[in-house]
């Protein structure tokens, strides 16, 4: 590809400016009919294509509407959207544009340069079903593009974008701050951001070897399916409870098994685990053990928690772990970086209210094992449906 | 340092068993960095390693590549400090720092005229550097600078290709071929031979037939001309067609252990000398077989003003057995194969 041209993958003709109301049933149908081409254009079975094409069933849609709109209220569109979607993600474009969609609006969709199988499935997808008859009035409203390097293009796009979905981390986003929008541009960063685990350590030694190993496999899709580095993947183990030594030496040992067992990563990972622990001995000083269990699966044991704990983002199967009896010792370790918090071991009526009651600066998902890579519709903070829609006030 | 003083008079290459007291040697080294850095000792400690002298060399702990750029590791006074080496990365990527002293330094400086004298050639020659004019009298400078700077002991007349500009100055190279009718040495890095000597020079302003006879050294990898798709084998007949140049050499050295560096023999392997030596470990850290592809440990007795006597590289190479090859008497023979990829991990950021 030449470093100036651009790409059209669906929607080289595209208008634009089209706006509908947030779930139009126009939308659900064509989310639908998708989640079926999918299903057939998938032939080699991607596991996150499957996953992609489950989120866009029927079923699956008509549950967000009835949990995220509310119909009695007339909302629209904000108008065109940019997304500016991640390099390492293949779907997560596709996840962008189903929230532009959905919210009612026009889609400007920027996928990374990297030429991954599932993107072209997907937009094989999309074009089959954009071909049909009853789905024309969105041929205006999808838009995939692919350059690089082009601050042109970017530019043009930022000007006639009513809201910008800045996926990508800290750097993008600044990036794409420089680049002047329409007044009313609302953009949604989506920052850097890291997350942590909590287990209660007597519930999860009460576990039977059949539930344990289904919770640390949970554990392992949460983290090693994204090489740990999704913002949404535990980089710390918060552990809390009387029989913590216990419940760590279980814990860690089965996840090793099933680590060495399943987990492939390229050779580079070695290195990046290995300097890293190198340079958390030589740096830090609230340490207290290291265990490196593979090459895949470092833990290191912090002393204490407080105001000197430090989180950074790890990637590869690289741990923190604390311990605490104090829940409330969450604030130590809370500011506006840290994202999801997957747990086990507690009811989410005693979170509702914890949470409720703590004034926690940080913190935007809270969810049982299992789920930290489910993307919802309140997602990093936000509630997608609401910020890329405006409301008609009518009294 | 007693132990040092021996090993300087040994010879680049030696026939009889060498191992034995490189053993001994890298024991006494990894003893040594324990007592002087703090850093160092913490390093070890973590890793539960007790240094004494009786360690295989396969069991020498290694430091990253990396802690060079994250830490100051230094096993003298910092007020001792006579030049500082950086890698030559780009701004964005925090840079090594290889802190040396004064002895450091010189005996870098020897070993690497040990090494050159018996691998190319026995005395200085004339010699053109495909680069600019740098200052050599700064405290600090990069890796390219320093492997210039090194090279150019070896030289009894130097030529810049480049002006300061980086424009092929004819004018001084003209100058440099009438006078040094006979051979001389060429070197540069293997990116700047290729974009200069290869891409960029006007064949027709010069006389082509005076480089025939002259031996090219290379080194420094191929990582900025990746996009040229060369191998070892294009690069060497593209220089071989243009230029008539038979006698190409590649040498294999990082910053981190300059002076005991590999140059490429006959046969096209990279062979440890006595000051040196080298594992393959694979994703396990474990070492790998002769004829297993892994990441590159590189082992050097030069090491004394920082602890990189045993440091474990992002390169993957790879141990040879070839029964052919008698160059430089028995012992390892290995080639490198490139860099560890960085880009390949998912997750949400944008890489």
């Amino acid at each position: 590809m030449n470093k100036n041209s651009i790409n059209y993958l669906v929607g080289k003709n595209a208008k634009l400016n089209k706006i509908l109301s947030p779930f139009s049933q126009i939308i659900v149908f064509f989310l639908d009919d998708l989640s079926k081409t999918l299903k057939i254009i998938n032939k080699k079975k991607h596991s996150d294509i499957e996953a992609l094409s489950f989120f866009c069933r029927k079923n699956n849609i008509e549950k967000l509407k009835n949990n995220h709109f509310d119909s009695k209220v007339i909302r629209f569109g904000l108008g065109n959207l940019f997304h500016i979607t991640p390099s390492n993600m293949p779907t997560n474009f596709a996840y962008s544009l189903i929230f532009g969609l959905l919210g009612g609006n026009s889609n400007i969709i920027k996928v990374p340069s990297n030429d991954f199988q599932e993107m072209k499935i997907i937009c094989k997808s999309i074009n089959v079903v954009l071909k049909k008859k009853k789905f024309i009035q969105l041929r205006d409203m999808i838009m995939i593009v692919k350059y690089t390097q082009n601050d042109e293009l970017t530019k043009n796009f930022s000007q006639i974008c009513d809201g910008r979905l800045i996926w990508g981390g800290d750097e993008t986003v600044k990036n794409l701050k420089k680049f002047s929008t329409k007044v009313k541009n609302i953009d949604i960063p989506f920052s850097d951001r890291y997350s942590i685990c909590l287990i209660n350590s007597e519930k999860f030694l009460k576990l039977n070897k059949f539930n344990s190993n289904i919770l640390i496999s949970k554990f392992y899709n949460d983290t090693y399916e994204a090489d740990q580095n999704a913002c949404s993947s535990p980089h710390l183990i918060l552990w809390s409870g009387k029989t913590i030594l216990k419940a760590k030496k279980k814990f860690w040992s089965l996840l090793n098994n099933l680590v060495v067992k399943k987990y492939n990563p390229p050779l580079i990972s070695s290195v990046d685990n290995y300097s890293k622990f190198v340079e958390d001995t030589l740096s830090k000083k609230n340490i207290s053990s290291f265990s490196k269990y593979n090459k895949s699966l470092y833990v290191i044991s912090l002393k204490k928690i407080n105001k000197e704990n430090f989180i950074s983002k790890t990637k590869w199967g690289y741990f923190y772990e604390l311990h605490t009896n104090n829940l409330t010792d969450l604030k130590y370790i809370t500011n506006r970086s840290l994202q999801t918090i997957t747990y086990f071991g507690f009811s989410k009526n005693f979170l509702k209210s914890f949470f409720s009651k703590n004034n926690f600066n940080g913190i935007d998902r809270v969810v049982p094992i299992g789920q930290a890579l489910n993307i919802n519709l309140i997602w990093d903070g936000y509630d997608i449906i609401k910020t890329l829609s405006r409301e008609i006030d009518i009294r | 340092m007693k132990f040092l003083n021996e090993i300087m008079k040994s010879e680049a290459y030696s026939l009889n068993d060498n191992k034995i007291s490189f053993q001994r040697y890298i024991n006494q080294l990894t003893v040594y960095h324990y007592k002087r850095s703090n850093l160092y000792k913490k390093f070890l400690n973590s890793l539960k390693y007790k240094p004494n002298n009786d360690y295989q060399i396969h069991e020498l702990p290694f430091l990253p590549v990396r802690s060079f750029k994250q830490f100051d590791l230094l096993s003298v006074n910092k007020r001792d400090i006579y030049k500082t080496l950086h890698s030559s990365g780009t701004t964005s990527n925090l840079l090594s720092k290889i802190y040396l002293d004064k002895a450091n330094a010189l005996n870098q400086i020897n070993v690497l005229k040990k090494i050159f004298f018996k691998t190319v050639v026995e005395n200085k020659l004339p010699m053109i550097i495909i680069d600019k004019k740098n200052n050599f009298d700064q405290n600090s400078y990069n890796a390219t600078i320093a492997a210039i700077r090194g090279f150019s002991i070896f030289a009894n007349d130097i030529v810049y290709l480049l002006d300061q500009n980086n424009n092929i100055n004819y004018q001084e190279l003209n100058k440099f071929l009438s006078k040094n009718k006979n051979r001389f040495i060429i070197f540069g890095l293997t990116s700047n031979i290729y974009l200069n000597l290869i891409e960029k020079i006007d064949k027709n302003k010069i006389d082509k037939k005076k480089f025939e006879n002259s031996i090219l050294i290379h080194g420094g990898g191929w990582k900025k001309i990746l996009d040229k798709k060369l191998n070892h084998n294009d690069f060497n007949s593209l220089l071989s067609k243009n230029f008539g140049i038979q006698r190409v050499i590649n040498y294999y050295g990082l910053v981190e252990q300059i002076g005991s560096i590999f140059f490429e023999c006959k046969c096209g392997y990279f062979i440890p000398s006595n000051f040196s030596d080298i594992i393959i470990r694979d994703e396990n850290l474990k070492v790998c077989e002769t004829g297993e592809k892994g990441m590159v440990q590189l082992l050097s007795l030069l090491p004394t003003s920082y602890p990189g006597h045993s440091i474990l590289t992002e390169d993957i190479g790879e141990i040879i057995n070839d029964e052919k090859c008698r160059c430089y008497g028995d012992g390892k023979r290995f080639i490198i194969h490139g860099r560890l990829k960085s880009a390949e991990i998912r997750g949400c950021s944008n890489v």
